[in-house]
This record gives C-alpha cells, structure tokens and sequence, in this order.
C-alpha cells in the first residue's frame, strides 16, 4: 500500500513538472509558433518556420510585426487569411476536421467493447481443438521435458 | 435478410472511386482566391526604369497585375505574347502592370529584351510584399481589377489567348475582340 | 533497337500474362496440375521479359539515346552512369516498368515455392497476380509506354530531377519501398484464393502471415530510408511532413501491421476471419491507392509525378481490385463468420484487438486528411491545407497509446488477467518509469514528449526484459541450464515471440528518437561573412569562404557553397551548398550533416552573396535523430531474426536425465 502511494505521489509530481507551462508566451515565441501554423506559398506543404524561401522569410518577418504591434493571434491568422484564404492555414480551422478521426477511434473502441462484452453464446470452448492449439500444447509439454 | 450484404460493395466502392474520379481535371495547387469581390491591395513601387507607379495613379480605369518571373519558363515565355497583345489592342481603356515574383531586375531585363517589350510598366517586388498581399502561390499569376478597383478574377498559370478573350469582358466596359 | 526490344519485351509480357489468367482459371475450376504448371511458367516468362525491359531501358539510360522519350526527359550526356543506370525509376514511366518487373517477380516466386503443395489454392493465387501483372503491363502498352520514341532526336537531354542526383539513397529508397508495394499483392492473392476455394482455415492464415510479413520488412526498411532520405536531402531539418506520398506508403504499412498482430490472436484462438481478410485486401487497395494519388496527379506531392493520361487507368484499376474484392468477401460473409472471441476482457488477445482498432484509427486518420482538401474543393469549392500539424496533433495520441499497448500487451497472459498478474507483471515497470522521468527533469530533460517517450520506453523496455527473464528463468530451471544458455537458447528457439519483442525494442528506441528529436532541437538563422562565427547548441560554427564551381563529375551543374568550420561536440569542417542544375529554376540545397549519438549538426546553405563572400546560413542542432535510423534497422534485422527458420528440435537421447520441475507460468510459445 505504501508502495502503491508512493509511486502515486513521484508519479503525480513528474506530470505536474512536465506539463507546468511558464509565464504567457513571448512575442518570439508566438512568431515561432504561429510560423509553424502557416504554410509557405511557394513550398511543398512546409511551414512557414521551416520554409527557407524568400516569401516565407518575408512572411515570418511580418508575423513578427504584427505580434510586436500588439495583433493577437487570431488577428494574425485573419491577416493572412485575407490574402490566400484558409488554404494558407496548415491545420484546417473548425471542429470538425478535427472529431472525425476521434470520432472513429471512439467508435471502433465501442464496437470493440462492445464486442468482447456480449453475453458468451461463442464457442470457443466447445470446438474441437485446432491445429495451432495442438500445436501449443505439444510445444508446452517439449518445454517441460529435456 | 443475408441479401443485404451485398449493398456492401457499392457502398464501399462508389464514394471512393466517385471523390477520386472528380480530383481529375482540378489542378490541385490552385486556391480559390479571397480577393475575387474585394478592393485590390494598394501599393507603389519602383519600375524597372526607376520610375515610380502606383495603385492610386491607376484608379478610374480597368488594369491587369500580371506577376511573372524571368525563370517562370515555359509557363511565362508563352503567356507574353499573349499579354503584349493586349496591351496593343486595348491599351487605351486598359492598363497591365507587370511584377518581377523572386526574380533580379537584370535577368528580368534580360527576358523582356529576349521576348520583347511591349511597354507596359514593369514593377519591382522586393521582398515579395506585394505578392504576399494578393496571395500568389507562383509566377504567373495575373489579377483582372475592374475600373472600381475591385477584383473580378484571378487567373492562376499562363494566359492564353482563348482565355484572355474569355476574361478581359469582365473588366473592359465593351466587349471588343 | 534496344528500345524496340524493351517494347517488345512489354508486349509480351501482356500477352503471357493474359494466356496465364486464362490458363489459371481453367485449372482452378479443373484442378488439372498441368494448367497450373502451364501458367505458372506463364508468368515466370513475364518475370523475364520485365527484366528484359527493364535492362533495355537502363541500357538506354546509359548510352544516353535519346530517341527514346524517356531518356530525353530523365537523362543527359553529362549524367553519370551510376545516376543514369538508377533513372530507371526516376519518372512515371520507367517507374512503372521496374514495378512490372518486382511485380513479376514476386509472383514467379511465390508459384514456384508452392508449386507441389497447396493444389487447391495456388490456381487462384495464380490468377489474381497474373491479372494484377497484367494491369501494369497493360499502362506500359497504352497510356505510359515507357519505350515511347521521339523524332527528331534530341542532341541532348533534359538531364534527370535535380533532386533525384543528390545523394546515393535514391539507389536504396525506391527499390526497397517497390518491394513492400509489389509484394503486398501476394497475401491478397491468397486472400482472393481462399475466398473463392472457402479454405480460410489456420493453414491459410500461416501461409499469408509469412507472405505478408516479408513484403513488410521492405516497406518498414522503405519508409525509414525516404524518411532519411528527405533530411539528408531536403534541407528543411525535417524527416516526416505527411505529405501525400510519404502517408501512401505509410497507409499499407499500417493495415499490414494491423493484420500481423491479428493474425496472431486468429491463429490462437481461430476466428477473426473476416476481419484478417479485410485488413489483407485492405492493404493491398492501399498501395494502389496510394500509388494512384502520387501519379494522377489529383493531390499535390513534392512527389508528384506530372498529370497524365495513367491516372484515369490507375483509378480503374482500383475500382475493379475493390469490387472483385469487396464481392468475393461479401459472398462468402456467411460463411466467415463467428468465433474467435476472447473470453475475457483483460487478455493479451484484447490487446491485439485494441491494437487493431487503434492500427485502423490512425489509418482513418491519414487518409482522411490526405483526401480532406480535395474532398472540401469537390464539396465547395473552398481550399484547404491538412499539413504536419494537425496530422501530429490527430495521430500523436493514438501512437503515444500504441506504444503503451506494446508494452501492455505481451505482460498480459492469453486467456484472463487477474490482477494479482497485472500487479506482478507492470509495477517495477512502472516504477522504473517513475524513476527515470524524475532523473531526466532533474538532469533539465523538458517537455512533455521526450520525458513522457522516455518514461514509455522504459516502461516497455523493462517489461520486455522481464518477459525474456522469466522464459530464461523458467528454461533453465526445467533444463538446468546456466541464464546464459537458456537465455539464448530460449530467443533463438521461439524467434517469432523473441524476434516480435526485437522488433518491439527498435520500435521504440525510434519513438525516443523521434520525440527528443522534434521536441528538444534548436535552430537559428545566421548571415555570417568570412570569417565571422555564430554559435548554436553547444557548438560554434565558423564560415570559412564561399567558393563558386562545377561538379567534378556532372560539369553541367554549378555549385555554390560555403565552406565551413566548426567546434563543439564534434569538430572538423563542412561544406554546405546551393546547386544549379540546367533543368530547374531554383536552386537545390544541399545540406550538411555531422552525425553523432548525440546529435546531428546540420547546416543549409539558404543565399550567399558573392561580392561580399557573406553566406546566409540556417544551423540547427537536433539530438538523437540518429537512433531513428539505427532502430529502423533493428527492426528490420529483428523482424528477418522472427522469420529465420529455425532447426528442427533434438530429438530426446536416453543419456539426458529428464527434469520434473514444472514452473508454474510457462507461457505457449
């Protein structure tokens, strides 16, 4: 039990450290971030951060106006919206991109349970045994003996 | 009741292969443009001949902001012509304005003096601001600005000259071929 | 007359394809041995003639004829013979013959192993890879003839991608991704047999297991090889940007993984046929899928090969492989049902499951939002991006739970869990995790992915330890052998358990790599004239002089690049450069890389200006991203260790004194 509370506690005080995020974010820190939110124009699917081309660095750069200038970030993200459309944003904007695929997750755990929890009318125990089952058997039994 | 599995197989087939068979005949980098409806961007910027033009001086009037590249080739090399074409034609009601995408003022001179010049300004884009403000993706883009100021259309790739009589009805007052 | 040979050999290959599916089926429905031979050195003639293709064009390739389209566009006289001999696969056409030829030659194989056994089933097999050969050898007759001829005949060639010249992985990446793809049809093949001879029983599940799990390796082995590729190449400091060609080959990969670990709990408890029928056919409507979208042209790709008249054919081909498919499984549905479910909640087998579901999820997840932006251009006609991070945000999770699952997994027992058994088997495991997470934030490890990877990995590795100490134990209490021996004795003698747990452990030693590497790299911009130094990390990084010059071995091709030294971890000098090929624009970045187990100095050359000899320089520094290569090739070598045939047991002398000791957790093999 002391064991158990232990563990408990070092493990609960490892999570508080990992996930304490410090102050607000820089204005560094949220050119950076939201440089890897935008897509540079004239690149394959890179971000803006990683982009080494000439309209990324430009990009970057008036990223980095805008925060000093006291935009948020969703006035940044507007900004440049205004000009390419949301297909300058490298993660598509609303919910819905985003429930769909854990939104099937949930759905396959649920027939997955769903699944494992019917009532027993299967017949495994009853069937003869199969190939693999001897199979594990006689490899149990080779186990035992020399 | 077992029947019924077999509504399976087109119901499995049929959305894929449908939403697969319609990404045929998209170009899948072009984007729909924010801009078609709003007032274009404004700006003013050096030529290539040091003089200055800007988005002011053009108002009243109908204009055409073709973004290119000397090393846009051959998507830019076949559009001048066409471009030139129409500068020669309806160069009275319409004005086209040339921006150099990522490109040097001297390979840039070096194009026109290969291809030809027809005239119109060519402007210089340095750090590509302006093409930032009209989100170009690539050279050659060109944008069709009505006499409002607003923008009617976005061409994205090379004008041909069947498209260039499609399009410029859309900005020129009269329809003239 | 080399390329008319090529042609030639093509059309052949059609023809013999089409006599072996005709032959095929009429041994299937006759069960005459005498077609099935018949057909299957039909196809081993249409494995020659693909070769004979294939070094037609490399042929060509290499004496630069550039009468022949292909050439003209993928070759110059200045290529050199190495590159020119490996564009065989540079471009949409050649491609698609070398595929041909790896196509034809798994299916020679594969008949000629099993051509005195599975009489009943191999017609079968037979005709589905004959027909798939048949697909390909199809667009190289009409859309995408490879040995198309040009007139009049250029005096020189568009020379090949820019990118594609750069390093010598394009050697390794291509061939070994192809093989996983072409491979891939076999178990499908299998799959389609058993469906229409109803014989889906263990023996079955055996043969497609070994089948699936080679193609595998391949693809596991591709994937990490283009993954390498790209950093080594592209110059961004990234390895994975979930572009649409790096998600088609990871989709397949996903399904087949998917399916070894299902087939394991069907072979235990039987059942599960329906589902491992969809996850094979699945897998192999993948690689077409995925093959499809990076040569129709219909998503954009750094990888795309241009639009052209292949896509429409591709996309027929796919919708005939699903319906034959979804038809045949459809069909015998009744038939497959029941069974196979686990008895209890809590077992190893509601582990693999749960890694199934978890396997398809993420599948889901990345060709939704692959197709995502097409499907809303179709829909709407707006456009959107579906770019690294939403893909990271989506899949992180459900690769973060996969990796517990892996640990989980093999602690639980077969049958129930009590949970005296779990409390046994995960608390030093978890504890040892605990432990390792406060030391790595006490030593200043930071951030939630590397230290929450880190305590994961320990916590699997730990257990996988265990796993391998108890069967010692056991073994060498019932054998009286030293740990040593039964610790050897015991992996070398279950390689599929043993070699699975391998394979596990490189897994996670890449899931470290990853994690620290995206989550604790540094990166800077600098512009330095000579002379003048910038540091980075730990290390310090001096710009020497720019120097201006053609390739020593392609003179077509001009090099700019900056010479550089640099102090720190490692020591010692780099160019990184810009390179000017005739055939592109814009120049190519050619990265710097220093690699070391602790990290990798990378250096790109992003502009140089010549008057002043200044060099605008991006510097980053990226731990660990070495031991995602090394545990890609663990679990490469792993995996070949899980499938080595082993001896046969000895046979028991009457000199050895039997042991009755009989441990009381001896786990089936």
């Amino acid at each position: 039990m002391v064991g158990l509370g232990l563990l408990v506690a070092v493990a609960g005080l490892v999570l508080v450290v990992t996930l304490s995020t410090g102050a607000a974010p820089s204005d560094a820190r949220r050119t950076a971030d939201l440089a890897a939110e935008l897509r540079c124009p004239d690149c394959q699917g890179l971000s803006v951060a990683d982009s080494p081309t000439t309209s990324a660095r430009e990009i970057r750069r008036q990223i980095g106006e805008l925060v000093a200038g006291g935009a948020s970030d969703d006035e940044v993200r507007a900004h440049f919206v205004a000009r390419y459309g949301e297909w300058i944003r490298l993660a598509p904007s609303g919910a819905t991109p985003w429930l769909i695929p854990f939104g099937v997750l949930l759905t396959g755990l649920l027939a997955l349970g769903a699944w494992l929890l019917r009532r027993p009318g299967g017949p495994p125990t009853t069937a003869p045994p199969t190939d693999a089952q001897r199979r594990a058997v006689r490899d149990e039994a080779e186990a035992l003996d020399a | 009741m077992r029947a019924l599995r077999w509504i399976l197989v087109p119901l499995l087939v049929a959305p894929v292969a449908w939403l697969l068979f319609q990404g045929f005949g998209r170009d899948p980098r072009e984007i729909a443009s924010p801009l078609l409806g709003q007032p274009a961007p404004a700006w003013s910027l050096t030529t290539l001949d040091g003089e200055t033009v800007s988005s002011a001086e053009l108002a009243g009037r109908p204009y055409l902001v073709n973004f290119w590249a000397s090393w846009c080739i051959p998507a830019c090399v076949d559009e001048h012509p066409v471009l030139a074409a129409a500068h020669e034609r309806h160069g009275d009601e319409l004005t086209i304005v040339g921006v150099l995408y990522q490109d040097d003022p001297d390979d840039a001179r070096g194009f026109l003096s290969r291809y030809g010049d027809a005239g119109y300004p060519h402007v210089i884009d340095p750090d590509g601001r302006l093409a930032i403000d009209f989100g170009v993706t690539g050279p050659p883009e060109t944008f069709f600005v009505g006499a409002d100021g607003m923008v009617r259309y976005r061409q994205f790739g090379p004008l041909s000259e069947p498209r260039m009589a499609e399009l410029l009805p859309l900005v020129l007052p009269v329809a003239i071929r | 007359m080399i390329p008319t040979i090529g042609h030639v050999a093509v059309l052949v290959g059609l023809a013999l394809s089409a006599y072996a599916i005709v032959v095929f089926v009429l041994a299937g429905r006759s069960g005459d041995p005498r077609l099935t031979m018949s057909g299957r050195r039909a196809v081993i003639g249409s494995f020659v003639v693909a070769g004979i293709g294939c070094v037609a064009m490399i042929i060509s390739l290499l004496t630069h004829d550039f009468s022949v389209l292909y050439v003209a566009e993928n070759n110059a006289t200045t290529t050199p013979p190495f590159i020119s001999a490996i564009s065989l696969w540079a471009a949409l056409e050649g491609s698609i013959l070398f595929w041909a030829f790896l196509a034809t030659g798994w299916a020679a194989l594969v008949l000629w192993r099993h051509r005195d056994r599975h009489r009943l089933l191999m017609p079968w097999v037979g005709t589905t890879l004959a027909s798939v050969n048949l697909f390909f050898f199809a667009v190289m007759t009409w859309p995408g003839n490879p040995f198309v001829r040009t007139d009049p005949v250029a005096l020189q060639g568009l020379g090949p991608n820019a990118l594609l010249q750069n390093h010598p992985f394009m050697a390794l990446h291509p061939p070994l991704l192809y093989l996983g793809y072409t491979g891939l049809a076999v178990p499908f093949a299998f799959g389609m047999a058993a469906l229409v001879t109803r014989r889906l029983d263990e023996e079955w599940l055996r043969i497609v297991r070994r089948w699936t799990i080679v193609p595998w390796i391949f693809l596991t082995l591709g994937i990490v090889a283009g993954a390498w590729w790209s950093y080594e190449v592209l110059g961004w400091g990234g390895y994975w940007a979930w572009d649409p060609v790096e998600n088609a080959a990871l989709l397949p990969w996903l399904t087949a993984t998917a399916f070894l670990h299902s087939a394991m709990v069907a072979e235990r408890r039987g059942g599960l046929r329906i589902w491992t029928n969809a996850l094979v056919i699945a897998t192999f409507v993948l690689t077409l899928v995925g093959t499809f979208l990076t040569r129709s042209g219909i998503v954009a790709s750094v990888h795309s090969f241009t639009q052209s008249a292949i896509g429409p054919w591709f996309l027929g081909g796919i919708v005939v492989a699903m319906v034959v498919s979804v038809t045949l499984l459809v069909w015998r549905l009744p038939e497959l049902s029941g069974g196979g479910r686990p008895s209890s909640i809590v077992s190893r087998e509601s582990a693999f499951l749960l890694n199934n579901v978890l396997f398809l999820a993420i599948t889901f997840a990345v060709l939704f939002g692959t197709l995502l932006p097409l499907i809303v251009t179709v829909t709407s006609g707006d456009t959107i991006s579906v770019g690294a991070p939403w893909y990271n945000a989506v899949t992180a999770p459900m690769f973060v739970a996969l990796l517990f699952l892996m640990g989980v997994g093999p602690a639980l027992p077969w049958g129930a869990a009590s949970w005296t058994t779990m409390r046994q088997r995960f608390t030093v495991p978890l504890g040892a995790a605990t432990l390792v997470a406060a030391a790595a934030l006490l030593l200043g490890l930071r951030g939630a992915g590397p230290v929450g990877i880190l305590a994961l990995a320990v916590f699997v590795g730990v257990i996988m330890l265990d796993e391998v100490r108890r069967g010692a134990a056991a073994r060498s209490r019932g054998r009286d052998e030293d740990p040593p021996t039964a610790t050897w004795r015991l992996v070398t003698r279950n390689r599929r358990r043993y070699g699975g747990y391998a394979v596990h452990l490189g897994v996670l030693v890449m899931a470290v790599g990853v994690a620290v590497s995206s989550g604790l790299a540094v990166d800077r911009t600098v512009t330095l004239s000579p002379g003048e130094s910038a540091e980075i990390g730990a290390y310090r990084i001096t710009h020497d002089r720019l120097v201006v010059e053609p390739l020593p071995d392609d003179a077509r091709v001009i090099e700019t690049r900056a010479e550089v030294t640099y102090t720190g971890p490692q020591s010692g000098t780099l160019g990184t450069a810009l390179r000017d090929y005739p055939n592109s624009p814009t120049s190519i970045a050619t990265p710097a890389v220093r690699t070391s187990l602790g990290e990798d100095l990378y250096v790109t050359l992003l502009a140089s200006d010549a008057a002043s000899q200044a060099v605008s320089l991006h510097l980053f520094v990226n731990p660990l991203v070495v031991w995602i290569w090394i545990g890609g090739a663990i679990v490469g070598i792993a995996a070949v260790f899980a499938i080595w045939p082993e001896r046969q047991a000895r046979r028991v002398t009457a000199d050895e004194p039997m042991r009755t000791a009989a441990p009381a957790s001896v786990e089936g093999a």
